[in-house]
């Protein structure tokens, strides 16, 4: 216990030993981080928007005239056994007519110019909310159009598309800035704790010689690491908050187009929790990697 | 207490610093260890806390084969020994008593056992009035004898110091190692490279003698005038 107590004072007092250069590392550790929790938050927000799009997703195939009824039952029990379907409706030629009428009564003496209904039969299916399924969807209505007792669709899938090409692009860049920044990060702390080890390079020869063990030396920097790593990610998460309040104040433009997909009010916790878990995480490896490297026996 | 057999240290081909050295030094014992500039007295030193591993012989430390002992369990070891540097290696930037407990806090001890111990290091020689100055604000002399608490606070089996005296005039020089003399007297082995003969014939005690690397002598009282 006293020696975790020490080792945890060891890593402070170093970082407070080196000032200049553990704040101006801190700083550069919190900016790397806040760009990657930006778009770690975009991605977010545009993932929630679509999964919460696939709700409104309603779509109408409208049957070939020659359709055998056996064939529309078939696609009847195919979709209503479909993970993603929520509810399936069939309207008969002569039902359309029906709905036809009633939605539009003062149209009702044309229908009289007709035989029989002019009106082809459809199914009317209306899909799942919830986790990520607007793919999954947009996938399922295309399979179904290809059908060959299909002769066309109404649904409006070109906002839906949209949304996702633009999360599809802003993951994509996310994710090349983020590996970027994370190595910037990683780089960052591991020449840190390199600079720490030479500073303190006469400590550590005098703390071997009086009878240190290994972990009592190494620990301390590893530490100081994950500490550089977690203050920055934390600095990090408050930093975003404050970018996204101010976001809608200074950028009304932008805000216009993403007021919808994204929320400014606040940050889920979840984006918190991984920025605090990648800042310690690349603090702790990098530290690692150093001590190795640096801190031979 | 330590025993050297047919010991040889190269840090260059074909150049020994030490070659075939076979001596014992036996428990509670007071050794000099003398020889000219480049003798290889450091280097025995050395061996004997294991900063250098000798490229041929065993090396046994209270029965102990320290070629056997892994890097991780190294520090085990050192804490049987206590090291005197010439140049004193203390902390600028801790206070006497702070740099005379680092052998105590890397060990994890209580604080309470630390002051106490400190104290009774400080006490030993007589720098209980300088416990709470920087070294840099104190004699070349008192941070030898700080340099010195530090070795004897953790209770160890060996003290070795390398020419503890090598930066102090001779009136210093005579305190020290009178301070070295009572360490010994509590049954501590005490070993000390030093090339000080006026020194070596005040205190007289058994002295190895190393010439190029080789062992010239070993007995007692070996030192004339």
């Amino acid at each position: 216990m006293n020696l975790l107590k020490s080792t945890l004072i060891n890593a402070v007092k170093n970082i407070a030993r080196n000032k200049l250069i553990n704040f101006l590392s801190f700083g550069i550790i919190a900016f790397t981080l806040l760009i990657f929790g930006i778009f770690n938050y975009l991605t977010f927000s545009l993932e929630t928007f679509t999964d919460n799009f696939s709700k409104n997703i309603e779509a109408i195939f409208y049957f070939n005239e020659d359709v055998d009824q056996a064939e529309i039952d078939i696609l009847l029990g195919e979709l209503k056994g479909n993970l993603l379907v929520e509810d399936v409706t069939f309207n008969s030629k002569s039902q359309a007519e029906i709905i036809f009428s009633r939605q539009f009564p003062e149209l009702r003496y044309i229908l009289s110019e007709f035989k029989k209904s002019p009106f082809p039969a459809s199914i009317e299916v209306k899909f799942k909310q919830g986790y990520n399924v607007g793919p999954k969807v947009i996938a399922l209505i295309e399979d179904i159009e290809k059908l060959s007792i299909i002769e066309s669709k109404q649904v409006n899938l070109d906002w839906a598309q949209k949304v996702m090409a633009i999360k599809k692009f802003i993951s994509l860049v996310g994710i090349f800035l983020s590996l970027i920044l994370i190595f910037v990060s990683a780089f960052i702390i591991f020449n840190v704790i390199k600079l720490n080890i030479f500073y303190r390079k006469e400590e550590i020869t005098i703390f071997r010689l009086v009878g240190a063990a290994d972990w009592y030396i190494k620990v301390p920097f590893i530490v100081e690491g994950a500490l550089l790593g977690l203050f920055g990610s934390v600095m990090a998460g408050g930093l975003l908050f404050i970018t996204l309040k101010l976001f809608p104040a200074y950028a009304t433009f932008m805000y216009s187009i993403f007021k919808d997909m994204v929320d400014f009010r606040n940050i889920p916790v979840i984006i918190f929790v991984r920025l605090v878990l990648l800042g310690t995480g690349i603090g702790l490896l990098s530290s690692y990697i150093s001590v190795k490297q640096f801190l031979k026996n | 207490m330590i025993e050297f057999y047919h010991v040889s240290k190269q840090y260059v081909k074909d150049q020994y610093a030490l070659q075939d050295i076979s001596l014992g030094i036996q428990k509670g014992e007071f050794v000099f260890l003398t020889g000219a500039s480049g003798a290889g007295k450091t280097t025995l030193l050395k061996l004997i806390f294991k900063e250098e591993l000798p490229s041929r012989g065993q090396i046994l430390v209270d029965s102990g084969n320290i070629n056997l002992i892994p890097q991780k369990e190294l520090y085990l070891l050192r804490r049987e020994i206590g090291i005197v540097f010439q140049d004193f290696k203390l902390l600028g930037n801790r206070t006497v008593a702070e740099n005379i407990a680092i052998p105590l806090v890397v060990r994890g001890e209580r604080k309470s056992a630390i002051d106490k111990m400190v104290g009774k290091a400080l006490n030993q020689v007589g720098l209980t009035h300088r416990k709470n100055y920087l070294p840099t604000h104190i004699s070349g002399g008192e941070q030898q004898r700080v340099a010195i608490a530090r070795a004897i606070v953790g209770n160890p089996k060996i003290i070795i110091a390398d020419e503890p005296t090598g930066n102090l005039d001779t009136e210093l020089s005579i305190e020290i190692f009178k301070i070295f003399e009572k360490i010994n007297a509590n049954g501590i082995t005490t070993i000390i490279a030093t090339h000080d003969l006026h020194l070596m014939n005040m205190f007289p005690k058994r002295t190895i003698r190393l010439d190029k690397g080789k062992l010239a002598s070993s007995g007692q009282k070996e030192v004339t005038l």
